[in-house]
């Protein structure tokens, strides 16, 4: 909850009309980004991201499993995001729920592409061990400890970071003489797979506040929005997910020129978490 | 199993009355009032104090102290094996409890009548000690809220395995079934406000191993004296004198 008197909130509506912002930036600029990785030694692959107050963890996990009926060629993705109480008292007990799950659907909607698993950022089938028989279930875990907005692209950018982070097992299997028998499974401690992250999309949540548009917005900025568009886009520019979250309806021309800034705000943002992941691997294996 | 090499060590290479490595930070959470990740070697936690602010549910007020609340809750990742738990288990409200019975011992609750003050406490890594862990995150960040207290409480938890007692149990120590005895204390009025122990132990065994406990305690309280700014001290000491 943000509570704003009138005079506040004419002073973060105008200063948007202006292009400068209350916190001295333009409307299309991000606050400082910083990045940890390995920051939850018992998982496969974590990292910690954060944009200016927003503060999020996310942890990748890594377990055996057996694939489904559907597509025995492809292993399994899930994502779930927690709403901390220490990021906001409202989040305590079961209030955080709602906001949870449109965060994890988000983020589902955003990374892993359509049911069939088309469009994934993520190869689904490099996860597959034995086809039809062994195949590693990713657990993907978002908490958010700290909220001031902006949570989606906070949240994309700590996976596609504790992503390339992430180390999987190799596995040895040996497959019994007949086709029925189970077969036995020898996971290596030594040796690691590396995920091939360059196809996981960033997210650009798009927020609109009067006439114009914003990226990463802070919480107060985001209790004045009418509606915000969050668009995932790959390194290539393609477009791998969308959506439009807020109640006021948009005009169609406005969501087109909304997606197209949103891929140009896309390229910056890819260069600036590249270079940040990259140092943050730097400094983990120090 | 053998808990205790010939030579003196234990599992992770600690000598028997040794802590494991502590590190607190200060202020991690921006938008709470105060806040402190409390590390106790792989355990981890974060401590977020809400407050003193206006109750939000009129009938629980009360008109001659604070309403002190808390709220535990455990990452999705914290435990080595991921288990997605309920939020509310027995557990989680029972540890929510002691903690929020520890932390009302310390707090001068009269000075703020008709307030709630809220703690929230979130275990990003479990490796035993989290109830130990997650008191001296509170009290740093009940402590960075500027919330008055009697003394910064700490806590320290010690066991007894293979006839030898041992300081700050680790998980796998923690779940070898021996005694766990969590003591948490007000280091300079030198009182016992948290003692829990399961399993059995003989009376003198169990004062060496709560004695232990208490000098880990002791040691924390030093470690956060040493972290804490200069004004925490300084309102630490002010709020001792107002009790005298």
């Amino acid at each position: 909850m943000v509570g704003l008197s009138t005079g506040e909130k004419h002073f973060i509506w105008g200063g948007i009309a202006q292009d400068l912002r209350s916190d001295g930036r333009q409307r299309l600029h991000y606050r400082p980004i910083s990045i940890e990785t390995g920051v939850i030694p018992q998982a496969n692959g974590s990292a910690r991201v954060r944009i200016g107050a927003t503060d999020v963890i996310a942890s990748i996990k890594a377990e055996l499993g057996k694939p489904s009926m559907h597509q025995p060629g492809k292993g399994k993705i899930s994502i779930f995001v927690d709403c901390s109480p220490t990021a906001a008292p409202m989040f305590e007990g079961r209030g955080g729920e709602e906001l949870s799950t449109e965060l994890a659907v988000a983020l589902q909607r955003c990374l892993l592409g359509g049911k069939s698993g088309a469009g994934a950022g993520i190869d689904l089938s490099s996860l597959i061990v034995t086809e039809g028989k062994i195949c590693w279930d990713l657990y993907i875990d978002g908490l958010v400890v700290s909220s001031d907005g902006n949570l989606l692209d906070a949240l994309g950018a700590a996976i596609k970071a504790a992503l390339s982070n992430t180390g999987i097992p190799k596995v040895n299997v040996d497959l019994g003489p007949s086709p029925d028998d189970q077969p036995e499974v020898n996971v290596s401690d030594e040796e690691f797979l590396q995920f091939d992250t360059s196809g996981v999309p960033v997210i650009v949540t798009l927020t609109k506040v009067g006439r114009h548009y914003i990226v990463n917005a802070t919480s107060e900025e985001e209790s004045q929005m009418s509606s915000a568009v969050s668009v995932s886009v790959n390194r290539h520019g393609h477009i791998c997910g969308l959506t439009k979250r807020g109640g006021a309806g948009l005009d169609p021309s406005v969501i087109m020129d909304m997606i197209s800034v949103g891929k140009h705000v896309s390229e910056q943002l890819i260069t600036v978490l590249d270079s940040e992941i990259s140092a943050a691997e730097a400094s983990a294996t120090d | 199993m053998e808990f205790v090499s010939p030579e003196g060590l234990r599992l992770d290479g600690r000598r028997p009355m040794e802590m494991r490595q502590i590190r607190a930070e200060i202020g991690a959470v921006s938008s709470a009032d105060g806040s402190a990740v409390f590390e106790m070697g792989n355990t981890k936690v974060i401590a977020a104090v809400y407050g003193p602010r206006e109750v939000q549910n009129r009938g629980q007020q009360l008109n001659d102290q604070a309403l002190v609340r808390c709220e535990y809750s455990m990452a999705n990742f914290s435990v080595g094996d991921r288990a997605r738990r309920p939020k509310g288990d027995r557990r989680s409200i029972e540890i929510s409890l002691v903690i929020r019975q520890t932390m009302e011992a310390c707090i001068l609750t009269h000075l703020m009548p008709r307030s709630q003050i809220d703690i929230f406490v979130q275990v990003l890594q479990a490796d035993g000690g989290t109830r130990s862990a997650c008191i001296n995150a509170a009290t740093l960040a009940l402590a960075d809220a500027g919330i008055p207290m009697r003394d910064l409480v700490t806590s320290c938890s010690a066991g007894y395995l293979n006839s030898t007692p041992l300081l700050d149990l680790n998980y796998v120590e923690d779940s070898a079934g021996g005694p766990d005895v969590t003591v948490g204390i007000l280091p300079k009025l030198d009182k016992v406000t948290l003692l829990q122990m399961d399993a059995k132990l003989p009376k003198e065994t169990f004062e060496d191993v709560m004695e232990l406990a208490i000098q880990g305690c002791k040691a924390v309280a030093q470690y956060i004296r040493e972290v804490s700014p200069q004004n925490f001290i300084f309102l630490a000491s002010v709020s001792q004198l107002s009790v005298i």
